[in-house]
């Protein structure tokens, strides 16, 4: 995190109306997008911006998120750049399309706002909604402030149509979504001079002697999966070049994953999105009283940052994952995705605890996080996620 | 002899995988022709979207985004609005759908971008059902068609899908057939000169999904319009009728005797479908009339 | 076409798959006769000139219509028209006024003073033509176009024949022959008039021509058996229409009495009823069974002429003064099965009488083929090329045919000149036999939808009894374009381009003169013979 010296180029923001913000720096072209709560305030704010003549951007509001995104792929497929944002059921509503624009290499940027799903109805937060589209062909994003959700909207773009793939910036639901706190606004032209107009390749225009989407057979399909998993591969490093780009503009930057009090720690906390800050507090709780525990923020969720994980928790005895979503059947999908890329780590595997923390919104409090923590000494890591609170 | 007057300007290629006599490519060409190079279409699904391709090649010399099933007019407002940014306003964004893609699973898209009037042109192939998945009813088949999902006759009416249009209040909505040609080229003439969406279902009688002849598309479309079964006729700004063929000069027998998917069909069922078609015709005129009366009155 | 580099995003064209192998039929254009051009006696591709009239292509008309018939002007006033009979527009509304047509244009050619090309030709063979009626004029046209020196010989002071001497000019007005004919001998074809050629000039014709050609028609008047021909109020039939047409005005007394229901019968009472006579037609047949044209019995009644039908002449009582009583008899009239054949069965005590001053018999005409090695038959026996028994003689016409229609008598002449041109020159190609005449069925009627036949302006019938104006008027040039645009064109190519318009599959292309299937992309569906409004495309079996 950047240290706060300086509030003259801040405004005080929620997470949606950074990423408002940051959608608006990035001059989308085409909006299409659909209200839910809890991401509502980031297509009004854009719709602010918009009568304002704020910025120069076609506003679609159709009747659906699954329009919305049918509006996003042929937009960004007949070269504009696309923003949109969702939540929850609209995620869920979305998910055909959501392999459609990943198939397409449609570079449309999209932030979720992390909300349970139903049934039952419920309004809080948990990633459940956006971690079940990880199969999808999206590059997801995990934030942990609004600051980070601005700074992700603007990085994402820079990623999506560099690898042609289209991201997801993912913050929780009110944690923030909705919790405020001084923002800093770049300059226009930083982003500018940081994300160029976008360029494609390919796109749908009469003249051009092009047509997408056509049927075609089992080789040639098989060849886009292959082409995405090349341009899935390329994510990280493209990722921490663009962060990297945007740390030396503003000095903030996120990295793939962040490594945070974990040099010579035994233990690691592991966990996304706003868990993270919580997670944060309780590691320096924790180093106060003399443990050895550090912080492993993973950012960057599709794809999985494997080597970065493996790398960063080479070593380290125990790992603590903390999952605020749940996949039935799995548990927590960090957790198995965690042990998954820890696979062959021979004898520098740490242990791996996978604990069910705060599904459903449930509040996780420092001390809960030391609690959980301080549970796992004595006992044996277990192949599943436990219920934990 | 009355000619047809289209101009063929080559945007559409032979070697395309329609079945021998297929009526939707016929009514493709013409209304491809008609529109020009400079526009983009969309297709979902459908017997077109196999027209279209396979890839890499296309039988559209314009640019073609092929779409999901559910989300053609969707697709097409996105593409539209991305061809405003790039300053193409001008290009004509055209919708291909078939009829399952537009009165079924595409009807919640489309009625969003007709309320909200997006600058598109869309198309409706209509031949009744599901016919690029094996002939299974759609809520456009008509009452009492045979189908693969309704071996027995569809025992409900087809959906009207002009007035529902027409109830939005879209600028143009209209019928064709392939069998009025002239009267297929004037409407999407016409549709060019209007601004917001317009909406244009051409009948496309199905050889295979129907049983009929491969040589029989054209003229048995045109038994659908002389018998009431496919009535041609448009409505502007919603409410302003117009019959483009003021002639039902046949009994509907003669029109679903030709038709397998009929074949099954008794009296009494045959009774249902001629009054039925009754009824909606003298809806229909009186429609036309009032439109008249109005117009006349200023 | 290059190929997609990328999976996603295709760029070439599917022209490339060539769907032409998924074909079991093909379609061809091929023209194919018309049932007007099969029931025409001159064979006349009625079609292709109608199209070439719709076009605006009026010369173009005309030089189709005199391939076949040097007289448009004449037949398109005189036709039985068998064309109009078997016109396939019959079956949708009304047949196509294909008579009217032929004389709009044959009109405009006189009009226009067209000529005729000049033979491509000269050939050293001669011909001699006994005869100037329709059949050796036709013959004789016939021949000099096909570079044969022709010459005429005809009895009669002027060429003609019955278009001169048998049809009287308010159905045929002499400028309109005359012009037809003049323009006709302008090919350089030498007319001797008022020569007869009895036996012994037919045997020096035979010696000093390379063929000779009989068309001397029937100029006999049949004969009653009930009066004797000899009595002075029994007028004979060809006589009376010779000396009228030339303008005279026969004796005839003021009560005619014309025996008979054919053209001919009618021809006369319609004279004599422009002469101020009351005139009564005596037929056998009943009013809708005479052999005359039906629109020739009409107009006759409607000028006056009385009708008594299905009535035969028994015998004629003479008066002191002059005056007759025919003592009549109703009967009934069966036709038989060959033209001209019936029998009469009398009605029982249906016996009558009528009242005149003159007797026409107007029971037809014979031949006399003596002179011409015919021996003592009534027709000059011909083979299928209109070959008499005689080396190098043909003959056609009314003395060697019993169809006694001036259009027949033309096209026998043209038929001869053909089998005399391959006669005379063996390498002259052969006719093909056209095949069968395109039914109403192949005909797809959307394109034509239906439209009245435009019926011709007639002469009021106070105008017409006045004098010997032509009765039918001719059409305008808009009518003529209007009925042209009637016509199907059963079976000609009109290049609508419905068949290029109508193909799903881009497998027809237009051509100069033209259409070509696309057999790589044609997969047989056979939508542009369904869509051919003339039935000029067939379906093959097989690629």
């Amino acid at each position: 995190m950047s240290s706060i010296t300086n509030l003259a180029d801040h405004q005080l923001l929620s997470g949606n109306h950074a990423v408002a913000w940051g959608a608006r720096l990035a001059r989308p072209q085409v909006i299409p997008v659909y209200p839910i709560t809890p991401q509502s305030p980031i297509m009004e704010k854009l719709g602010d911006f918009h009568a304002a003549g704020e910025i120069d951007a076609e506003v679609l509001t159709p009747e659906s998120e699954h329009s919305a995104m049918a509006a996003a792929i042929a937009a960004s497929l007949a070269g504009a750049r696309v923003f949109t944002a969702t939540a929850s059921q609209g995620i869920l509503l979305m998910h055909e399309l959501l392999h459609y624009a990943a198939g397409g290499r449609a570079p449309i940027v999209m932030c979720n706002v992390n909300r349970t799903v139903a049934s039952p109805w419920a309004f809080w937060p948990d990633a459940t909604d956006s971690l079940s589209q990880r199969d999808t062909g999206w590059i997801q994003l995990y934030s942990e402030t609004p600051q980070e959700s601005l700074d992700s909207t603007i990085q994402a773009f820079r990623v999506a149509e560099t690898v042609s793939l289209p991201t997801m910036v993912c913050h929780d639901a009110f944690y923030v979504s909705h919790a405020m706190e001084p923002v800093a606004l770049p300059d226009q032209a930083l982003v500018d001079g940081y994300l160029p107009a976008y360029d494609p390749e390919h796109f749908v225009e009469p003249g051009r002697g092009e047509s997408f989407g056509y049927v075609i057979d089992q080789a040639t399909f098989n060849r886009t999966r292959r082409d995405l998993d090349e341009a899935m591969a390329r994510v990280p490093e493209t990722l921490e070049e663009a962060d990297t780009a945007w740390r030396e503009l503003t000095g903030r930057s996120y990295g793939v994953i962040e490594r945070y009090r974990l040099d010579d720690a035994d233990t690691a906390i592991v966990t996304m999105g706003s868990m993270a800050g919580t997670a944060r507090v309780a590691v320096d709780e924790m180093r106060a009283a003399g443990e050895r525990v550090g912080l492993l923020k993973v950012r960057l969720f599709r794809p999985f940052p494997v080597a970065h994980v493996r790398t960063a928790l080479a070593g380290i005895g125990r790992a603590v994952v903390l999952d605020r979503n749940y996949s039935p059947g799995l548990g927590g999908m960090l957790h198995q995705e965690l042990k998954a890329a820890l696979f062959g780590l021979n004898g520098s595997t740490p242990a791996v605890h996978g604990l069910l923390a705060g599904v459903g919104g449930v509040n996780v409090t420092p001390e809960k996080i030391r609690q959980f923590v301080g549970d796992t000494t004595d006992r044996e890591p277990q192949p599943q996620s436990l219920w934990v609170e | 002899m009355q000619k047809i007057d289209l101009v063929d300007r080559d945007l559409f290629n032979p070697g395309h995988a329609a079945c021998p006599g297929c009526q939707e490519s016929l009514a493709l060409r013409a209304i491809l022709n008609t529109i020009g190079p400079d526009a983009a279409a969309v297709f979902p699904p459908s017997c077109g979207a196999v027209i279209c391709g396979p890839h890499p090649y296309s039988s559209l010399q314009i640019p073609v985004f092929q779409t999901s099933l559910e989300s053609a007019a969707a697709a097409a407002s996105g593409l539209r609005r991305a061809l405003n940014q790039r300053g193409k306003h001008d290009t004509t964004v055209v919708c291909f759908a078939g009829d399952g893609g537009t009165y079924d699973i595409g009807f919640q898209a489309l009625s969003s971008a007709v309320e909200r009037n997006e600058n598109i042109l869309y198309v409706c192939f209509d031949n009744e059902g599901y016919m690029n998945t094996g002939a299974q009813k759609s809520s456009s088949t008509p009452l009492h068609a045979s189908t693969a999902s309704t071996p027995g006759g569809k025992p409900s009416k087809k959906k009207d899908i002009i007035g529902i249009l027409a109830a939005h209040g879209i600028p143009y909505v209209a019928t064709a057939a392939t069998g009025h040609m002239n009267d297929l080229i004037a409407k999407v003439e016409k549709s060019l000169t209007i601004e917001g969406t317009r909406f244009l279902a051409v009948l496309v009688p199905c050889l295979d999904g129907w049983g009929l002849p491969d040589d029989s598309g054209v003229s048995v479309s045109r038994l659908a319009v002389d018998s009431g079964m496919w009535p041609l006729y448009e409505v502007e700004q919603g409410h302003r009728y117009t019959l483009n063929h003021d002639n039902k000069t046949r009994p509907v027998a003669d029109y679903l005797s030709l038709q397998k998917r009929y074949r099954h069909l008794d009296e009494t069922q045959l009774a249902e479908v001629q009054a039925a078609v009754d009824q909606d015709w003298a809806q229909l005129r009186r429609r036309a009339a009032e439109s008249t009366e109005a117009r006349a009155s200023g | 076409m290059t190929a997609a580099t990328s999976p996603l995003w295709s760029n070439g064209s599917t022209a490339v798959i060539h769907t032409g192998t998924w074909r079991s039929a093909t379609p061809t254009h091929n023209d194919l006769p018309s049932p007007c051009h099969q029931a025409c006696p001159v064979g006349g591709q009625i079609a292709r000139w109608i199209g070439q009239l719709r076009d605006g292509d009026v010369l173009g008309a005309w030089l189709t219509l005199v391939e076949h018939n040097p007289f448009p002007s004449v037949a398109g006033r005189i036709c039985h028209h068998p064309c109009e009979t078997a016109c396939n527009r019959e079956a949708l509304d009304e047949a196509i006024s294909i008579c009217r047509l032929e004389r709009a244009i044959g009109d405009r050619a006189i009009a226009e003073g067209w000529r005729y090309p000049e033979p491509t030709i000269n050939r050293s063979q001669r011909i001699a033509v006994i005869g100037g009626g329709p059949a050796g004029l036709s013959v004789a046209y016939q021949l000099r176009r096909r570079g044969y020196g022709v010459t005429i010989f005809e009895s009669q002071p002027a060429l003609g024949g019955l278009l001169r001497y048998g049809i009287p000019p308010y159905r045929l007005a002499d400028d309109v022959l005359d012009g037809e004919i003049a323009r006709l001998l302008d090919l350089g074809i030498e007319a001797r008039t008022g020569e007869t050629i009895d036996a012994d000039a037919f045997a020096r014709l035979r010696a000093g021509y390379d063929a000779v050609y009989v068309a001397t028609g029937a100029a006999k008047s049949k004969r009653l058996p009930s009066i004797d021909p000899a009595r002075p109020w029994v007028i004979d039939s060809a006589a009376y229409l010779a000396e009228t047409n030339a303008g005279g005005q026969p004796r005839t007394g003021h009560r005619v009495i014309v025996i008979g229901g054919g053209s001919a019968a009618m021809d006369v009472a319609r004279t004599a009823r422009r002469h101020g006579r009351d005139v009564t037609v005596l037929a056998l047949e009943k009013e809708t069974q005479m052999p005359a044209q039906r629109e020739e019995v009409v107009e006759a009644l409607e000028e006056g002429v009385q009708l008594v039908d299905g009535a035969m002449l028994q015998s004629v009582t003479e008066h002191d003064n002059g005056s007759l009583t025919l003592h009549c008899i109703r009967v009934d009239f069966v036709p038989g099965s060959m033209r001209g054949e019936f029998t009469i069965e009398p009605v029982a005590g249906s016996e009558f009488e009528l009242s005149g001053d003159a007797v026409v018999p107007s029971i037809g005409q014979q031949a006399d083929p003596a002179p011409f090695g015919g021996g003592d038959g009534p027709l000059l026996g011909v083979d299928d090329a209109f070959r008499t028994g005689l080396d190098n003689v043909w003959a056609g016409g009314d003395v060697a045919s019993m169809e006694r229609f001036v259009t027949a008598a033309i096209g026998m002449g043209k038929d001869a000149a053909e089998a005399i041109d391959r006669a005379m020159n063996p390498g002259t190609a052969a006719i093909v036999d056209a095949g069968d005449a395109v039914p109403y069925a192949a005909i797809n009627t959307y394109y034509h939808p239906p439209l009245a036949r435009t019926e011709a302006a007639v002469r009021p019938v106070a105008e017409r009894v006045m004098g010997f104006d032509e009765v039918q008027l001719a059409l305008d040039a808009e009518a003529a374009l209007a009925e042209a645009g009637r016509c199907f064109s059963c079976g000609t190519c009109i290049y609508c381009d419905n068949c290029y318009l109508f193909c799903p599959d881009m497998a027809v292309s237009r051509l100069p003169d033209g259409y070509a299937i696309r057999t790589e992309y044609c997969k047989g569906c056979g939508l542009c013979v369904r869509e051919c409004p003339t039935g000029a495309i067939q379906m093959r079996a097989g690629k």
